[in-house]
């Protein structure tokens, strides 16, 4: 308690209203029971969350593991000069922005259509059935989803190989191929999180007044018409806030499914920086470059995480906060 | 005029419902497909006779799989840590999200922007695991837990949750001389009971479904759960190989293999029908705020 105390005493709630004038000390005391209630709450942000920004200290630092953190030697930029330096920057830099951006180009629309699909259906338990299954994979989790994609994939008895013998093709090893790496990852994330997101579409669907259709009706607007002049305008600011913040998260891609996915045939392709940082860094010991590339990393993130929120806020949504 | 719109709905309506049904096809497919060859005979498995029903239904793959101590482990493992890491996440959110939702909290500025910046400053793998490293959890349980024991986004939902609850509830427990802790535990968590449920169904799945933390943190294959094992077994072969080279359907029987998958997939989706409601809201009260 006393530390969370301190830590805020600094800014002391002085304009409460003049009959409540608290002294920090006085607030402190009446507030003791939540304070109590805080701290854990308090420990966790300061250790594990603030903590380790001390940790990067070592992208400026030789570190090694038998000198800890304080005792290795500072070597100032090194590891970020031979990080830009070398070519290792500019393939990650390119593969992390193509599949970032691909994902996202791809995948955005799918969970759009599907909550228009799925509104215009007038039965109401087709339309929960739909609905219910199509969230079904993001319940899944991605080392799961990745054995199903090198399951079905497989040369010898995957089942996509199966039917490409069918019509006549010979069997092809997918997952070795640096041209099949994008598509592979891109299809298993529009099947995962299609329904997910689809959800928040319904939701903005669901917020649209029924006069609206009422008075298309009446007019004799059909079916499409509808869907292209009432519910897609409609549902447009929740796709623009959408997109602007799936922008921001667009260096955050799902580096474990790449992890599990990739291998050295793809690398070229596959590499992103999450997944770099993790080989030289956990893999090969070689924790300073890593904490150099992910703090990298983690300033790029933060400025697209920042505008895009800030975007979101100007087009009228709301941001992270 | 009613006849005729009735009649162009149907044409609408019915190439609707195909798109649909091929859409949940698609979605279903791949699950029902990995049952049932894990119910299959080795042999219709390997000539491809195994569409959608099991070909000569059998429990081999399972009774084969459970022989192989490393699941029946794995599982206990990750019940483990499911149980555990859901509950510290839980109580932990709750008596976070309590003082931030009361107005004149000591404070409570302050702490709110030092919680959203963290959302933020995201310094990455390493020295994240420089920090448990330097606490030695490496190896425990806690490595798994605590890092990770209040995920931001859940403890803003809850503190809006407990912001918009009744304020005479608290006045009226304040008068019968209740102390916070009480009127936490017996008043507000229970009343919060709907909130509570939706983000610990994402905490529940987050640690059911997490493996790269214990891939990172943990190093005794004692103490791997189910997902870290699935890996090795379906993705990795055993000395660190990376399988996709040697083609990894020749390390395990199809069927076994798939019975794995089933086997994880069971426990969330035996939970998936019940949480239906809360998933649908926790993701609607997480889109709110972000």
């Amino acid at each position: 308690m006393s530390q969370a105390g301190v830590e805020a005493a600094s800014t002391p709630p002085k304009k409460s209203a003049p009959r409540r004038k608290l002294t920090a000390f006085q607030h402190m005391k009446r507030d003791r029971q939540l304070l109590i209630l805080f701290i854990p709450c308090f420990l966790f942000y300061l250790i594990f969350r603030y903590g380790p920004l001390y940790g990067l200290l070592i992208a400026f630092k030789d570190y090694s593991v038998f000198t800890g953190i304080i005792e290795s030697p500072w070597v100032g930029l090194k590891h970020f000069i031979n990080f830009f330096s070398g070519q290792d920057f500019w393939k990650l830099f390119k593969n992390t922005l193509i599949l970032g951006v691909t994902s996202m180009v791809f995948s955005f629309p799918f969970p759009i259509i599907l909550a228009i699909l799925l509104n215009e259906v007038r039965v109401k338990w087709f339309k929960k059935s739909v609905q219910t299954i199509s969230y079904m994979p993001s319940f899944l989790s991605v080392v799961i989803i990745s054995s199903m994609v090198i399951d079905f994939l497989s040369p010898n008895n995957g089942i996509i190989n199966q039917i490409l013998s069918v019509f006549g093709f010979e069997s092809k090893y997918f997952l070795i191929d640096p041209n099949w790496f994008r598509p592979i990852y891109i299809i298993s994330d529009i099947w995962t999180h299609t329904g997910y997101e689809a959800i928040i579409y319904m939701a903005a669907i669901a917020g649209i007044s029924p006069s609206l259709y009422e008075a298309a009706r009446v007019d004799g607007a059909k079916r499409r018409h509808m869907i292209f002049n009432i519910t897609l305008p409609s549902l447009m600011p929740t796709i623009i806030i959408m997109f602007v913040l799936k922008t921001g998260q667009l260096l955050r891609i799902g580096y474990e499914k790449v992890l599990l996915l990739y291998n050295p045939m793809t690398y070229d392709v596959a590499d992103v920086f999450s997944t770099f940082v993790y080989r030289k860094g956990l893999l090969e010991a070689n924790y300073s470059y890593a904490a150099a590339v992910g703090l990298f990393e983690a300033l790029v993130a933060m400025v697209l995480l920042l505008s895009s929120n800030y975007m979101s806020r100007r087009l009228g949504g709301k941001g992270l906060w | 005029m009613v006849k005729f719109s009735v009649k162009h709905l149907s044409l609408f309506s019915v190439v609707n419902a195909i798109i649909l049904i091929c859409l949940a096809i698609i979605t279903i497919y791949p699950i029902l497909y990995i049952t049932a060859v894990s119910f299959s005979d080795t042999a219709a498995v390997l000539q491809g006779r195994v569409a959608l029903f099991p070909v000569g239904f059998n429990l081999d793959a399972y009774a084969q799989v459970l022989q192989d101590d490393r699941i029946p482990r794995a599982y206990l493992n990750t019940i483990f840590y499911t149980v555990l890491g859901t509950t510290i996440n839980l109580l932990f959110t709750a008596i976070a999200a309590y003082p931030l939702s009361r107005a004149g909290f000591f404070g409570r500025k302050f702490f709110m922007v030092a919680i959203i910046l963290t959302m933020f400053l995201n310094p990455g793998i390493i020295p994240n695991y420089l920090i448990v490293q330097e606490l030695g959890m490496i190896d425990t349980v806690w490595a798994l837990v605590l890092p990770n024991a209040i995920w931001t986004f859940e403890l803003i939902i809850l503190k809006s949750f407990y912001e918009n609850m009744s304020e005479g509830l608290r006045e009226a427990a304040v008068m019968d001389g209740a102390s916070e802790y009480r009127i936490l535990f017996q008043i507000m968590i229970p009343l919060s009971k709907p909130a509570l449920a939706s983000i610990g169904l994402f905490y529940f799945m987050g640690h059911w479904n997490s493996f790269f933390l214990p891939l990172i943190y943990l190093n005794d294959a004692n103490m791997y759960p189910l997902q870290v094992v699935l890996r090795d077994m379906l993705i990795f072969s055993e000395g660190g190989v990376n399988a996709n080279l040697v083609d990894a359907s020749a390390l395990a029987p199809q069927a076994m293999k798939n019975a794995t998958i089933v086997l994880a997939m069971v426990p969330v989706l035996l939970i998936y029908p019940f949480a239906q409601k809360y998933f649908a809201k926790g993701v609607m009260l997480g889109s709110e705020k972000g």
